[in-house]
């Protein structure tokens, strides 16, 4: 059996638990807890007519109280990072964490996931931001990890970046 | 100690200890825990071996880490990150991996931190949530400001000219029922000022509670620390769009760089302005800010090599409310507006231009901060207030020299008709830096300041006001009209050396009644008549002079207008008895009336106020009888006011007012 491990990545609070667990379990809770350490989860997938095991590693958030620790990131086949639609700040974080994949794990594939995208009222990602993603060429996707919105398609667009 | 006893020991710690066979087998030195039994079920016992990386996806990872361990030669211990793992039912353990040496031995602890673990979410999860709380009221609280700044100037502002029109409307003659239409206006307009006041000081109480929970101890922000800062945090968007982002070198780390201000915000126009200048930087140009120290102020320059600004937008434009340019660029054009609308409540100014060969600079300026901001208000009120007690409005008996710096059209123009047809002269002008020209070119009674325009705000034309007035007892008296009408605004105002504050809207009559206080007289608009009328101008030429100042100058400029406009007015008054055109009739002998009045011509005045009268009674064949006396006093009059041009030799057309008037025309921008 195929088996691709998976890292979630931003900044904290921006909601890779729920994503996670919205794509795995179907279930979302509103309180947000923090992410202390790793959490890793499975699923099974298809791919190409291939029965593939997803090993999503949960890493915490970083910020001033927690450092990422990239030895986590070995045999990463991707990752997925994440932003918080609705903190602009989270978006730098993002740039940042993505270049510091290239430089300690190397290049590998990932999808940009705006998440919160069901407090859209609250929207700070404005037109500079949406140009500079553009100006990177990745690949961006706006999801919800309350309604579900574009979760399972940020997962299978990761993995047939992977596949491919 | 007996090393046979320690797997016992080290179990009872709650440690489960695996020896290292090679690759991923390992052989249990100890019985596994309560712990891991829940979580991985029996364990085989040895000599059997367990392969822990198919056990758990966290340790096949960490073993790599653990066999370089290993294989060195070092000493101590390799520790894992703390990882979450779930038994069959879903119950949750934390687990740490520590790959050491014991007795030469590779061996593997492992041991589930469960209290420390739950002290360790704990204090994360407050410290996170605090952060978060942090974030929301930042935002809340930019929010707030443009939506009372809104409530202040995008509504307020129309409604002082409003206000204004219908004072000035008020004024004309008109029919009873053309006056009740007025009131009707004017009432209307002040039931909505109410209603924004109130508005206003919720909001501004509620904004201003939770800045003061926010901040705490207050600090004044460093210019050049929120810069490096910015440019940190905004880095790797440059850097991703190959465009350079610099400090320019010459700026001195060392300086004094404190200005007035609250440090997140003061990013956030940084943040704003650098985000724009990238959105037009095309990839390997640069975008560079760089710092100026004028003593006073701070000002920092960011200059990009874009294409410019948009020729479909004014600069002024670009600070407005949803201001964007045809392009469509930008957000919904909020970015700019708060920079200017924080940069002008901290005292500053803001602006742009399109460079000489290529690009644009956006710039802004702030008060210079030099001490802790309660001590520098202090010294900057104590500094600026000289004398300490603000001086009355200068005992002028007749018309003042005013100068009005105002950069709403509709405002400006309305004040100004309102002034000028009170009897004084005026100079109006769009912006602080045309306000200073006109300051420095000639001597004015009283300045009236916007506190915010564009190119110098108004609280550093008043500074610079005052500093450049040598002689204190020569100094114009200083008001400023604001839109900021919270009690601490006008504090704040008085502080940076305006001896009045008038809010915005504002009434004519409040400016009016400020200079009545001018004349001991009391009647500040039609300079006081004396009690004997023996002459059409009491007390000659050095009266008349005496009344506007000692300005002979000025006097003779406004013979010169007398002479003009009056004779004019004369043959219109004439017309309209003819016509019987009863408001043009009592509106040209109230024009007549006041005219006259300056001149102290008691006996032209009182037959105006005469037509005046019949005017409004439709009384015109008797109107057309005094029509002849007043042509007769006036005739004198004008006789009187040459001579004295002649005999005095006033000044030539380079006068102060004029010079004044070239280099801010009124209505300008």
């Amino acid at each position: 059996m195929i088996q691709k491990k998976i890292c979630m990545l931003g900044s904290f609070a921006v909601g890779k638990t729920s994503l996670v667990r919205r794509y795995v379990e179907s279930i979302y809770s509103d309180k947000y807890q923090t992410t202390v350490g790793v959490k890793i989860m499975k699923k099974v997938v298809q791919s190409r007519d291939k029965e593939v095991t997803l090993v999503l590693w949960d890493i915490y958030g970083e910020d001033d109280f927690q450092k990422m620790r990239w030895s986590s990131f070995n045999g990463a086949a991707g990752f997925l990072l994440v932003a918080d639609g609705t903190r602009r700040a989270t978006f730098a974080k993002a740039v940042e964490l993505e270049e510091k994949v290239r430089q300690e794990v190397g290049t590998i594939p990932f999808v940009f996931v705006i998440n919160k995208h069901d407090r859209v009222e609250e929207w700070a990602f404005d037109d500079a931001i949406e140009e500079q993603i553009a100006a990177k060429g990745w690949t961006v996707l706006r999801s919800s990890a309350k309604s579900g919105e574009n979760v399972e398609e940020a997962f299978s667009a990761l993995l047939r970046k992977i596949m491919a | 100690m007996n090393v046979s006893s320690l797997p016992f020991f080290v179990r009872e710690l709650g440690y489960a200890l695996f020896e290292s066979k090679g690759k991923d087998q390992f052989v249990a030195l100890t019985e596994a825990p309560a712990w891991l039994l829940d979580l991985w079920g029996p364990m085989p016992a040895p000599p059997a071996e367990i392969n822990l990386a198919e056990r758990s996806p966290y340790l096949e990872n960490f073993l790599d880490e653990a066999r370089a361990f290993w294989k060195s030669d070092g000493s101590g211990e390799c520790r894992s990150e703390t990882w979450v793992e779930s038994n069959p039912a879903g119950r949750e353990a934390p687990l740490q991996a520590i790959a050491l040496r014991l007795q030469d031995k590779p061996v593997l602890a492992l041991h589930s931190p469960d209290l420390v673990f739950r002290e360790q979410v704990q204090t994360l999860q407050t410290a996170r949530n605090a952060l978060l709380d942090h974030e929301r009221l930042l935002s809340e609280i930019q929010t707030k400001e443009i939506l009372l700044h809104c409530i202040i100037h995008d509504l307020s502002q129309p409604l002082s000219v409003m206000h204004v029109a219908l004072d000035c409307l008020s004024d004309e003659v008109m029919d009873a029922k053309h006056k009740k239409f007025v009131e009707l206006g004017k009432n209307a307009s002040e039931r909505q000022e109410s209603m924004i006041r109130e508005v206003l000081q919720i909001f501004s109480a509620d904004l201003r509670a939770t800045l003061d929970a926010e901040k705490g101890a207050a600090s004044s922000p460093n210019l050049r620390k929120s810069a490096d800062a910015v440019i940190t945090s905004l880095g790797p968007a440059f850097e991703a769009k190959q465009v350079r982002l610099v400090l320019t070198a010459s700026q001195n780390a060392d300086k004094n760089w404190l200005v007035r201000g609250e440090e997140s915000r003061l990013r956030r126009i940084f943040s704003n302005l650098l985000e724009n200048a990238l959105r037009y930087s095309p990839a390997g140009s640069s975008v560079s800010i760089a710092l100026e120290d004028d003593g006073e102020f701070c000002q920092a320059n960011v200059d990009d090599q874009g294409p410019g600004l948009p020729p479909d937008l004014r600069p002024s434009q670009i600070f407005g409310l949803f201001s964007k340019g045809k392009q469509g660029s930008g957000k919904a054009g909020l970015g700019m507006y708060f920079c200017r609308i924080t940069v002008e409540r901290w005292g500053g100014s803001i602006g742009c231009a399109s460079l000489p060969e290529k690009g644009a600079r956006f710039w802004f300026r702030l008060p210079h901060a030099a001490a802790a901001p309660a001590e520098q208000n202090k010294h900057a009120a104590h500094e600026l207030t000289t004398p300490a007690t603000p001086p009355e409005i200068p005992h002028i008996e007749g018309p003042l020299r005013i100068l009005l710096a105002e950069d709403q059209d509709e405002i400006r123009m309305l004040t100004t008709h309102q002034l000028e047809r009170n009897g004084h002269e005026v100079v109006a002008v769009s912006n602080g830096q045309e306000a200073l020209d006109a300051a420095r070119a000639s001597q004015f009674d009283v300045i009236l300041l916007d506190e915010q325009m564009p190119i110098v705000g108004g609280v550093e034309a008043a500074h610079k006001i005052r500093r450049e007035s040598v002689d204190a007892t020569k100094r114009p008296y200083l008001i400023a009209l604001t839109g900021n009408n919270t009690d601490e605004d006008h504090q704040r105002l008085r502080s940076e050396g305006f001896d009045f504050v008038l809010g915005k809207p504002f009434r004519l009559s409040a400016l009016t009644d400020l200079f009545q206080r001018s004349t001991p007289s009391g009647q500040p608009n039609l300079p006081a008549a004396p009690a004997t009328r023996n002459t059409e101008h009491p007390g000659g030429f050095p009266a008349m002079l005496e009344r506007v100042g000692g300005d002979a100058k000025l006097l003779r400029q406004m013979i010169r207008t007398f002479l003009k406009d009056t004779r004019k007015r004369m043959s219109s008054l004439q017309r309209q008895i003819r016509r019987k055109n009863s408001p043009e009739v009592a509106a040209l002998a109230h024009a007549i009336l006041g005219s006259s009045a300056i001149f102290g011509a008691s006996e032209a005045s009182k037959l105006a106020k005469q037509i005046q009268a019949l005017g409004r009674e439709a009384a015109f064949s008797q109107a057309e009888k005094v029509y002849e006396l007043l042509k007769e006093e006036i005739a004198n009059l004008e006789r009187n006011l040459r001579g004295y041009v002649g005999h005095n030799r006033l000044s030539s057309d380079s006068g102060t007012a004029r010079k004044a008037r070239r280099v801010a025309p009124k209505g300008s921008r």
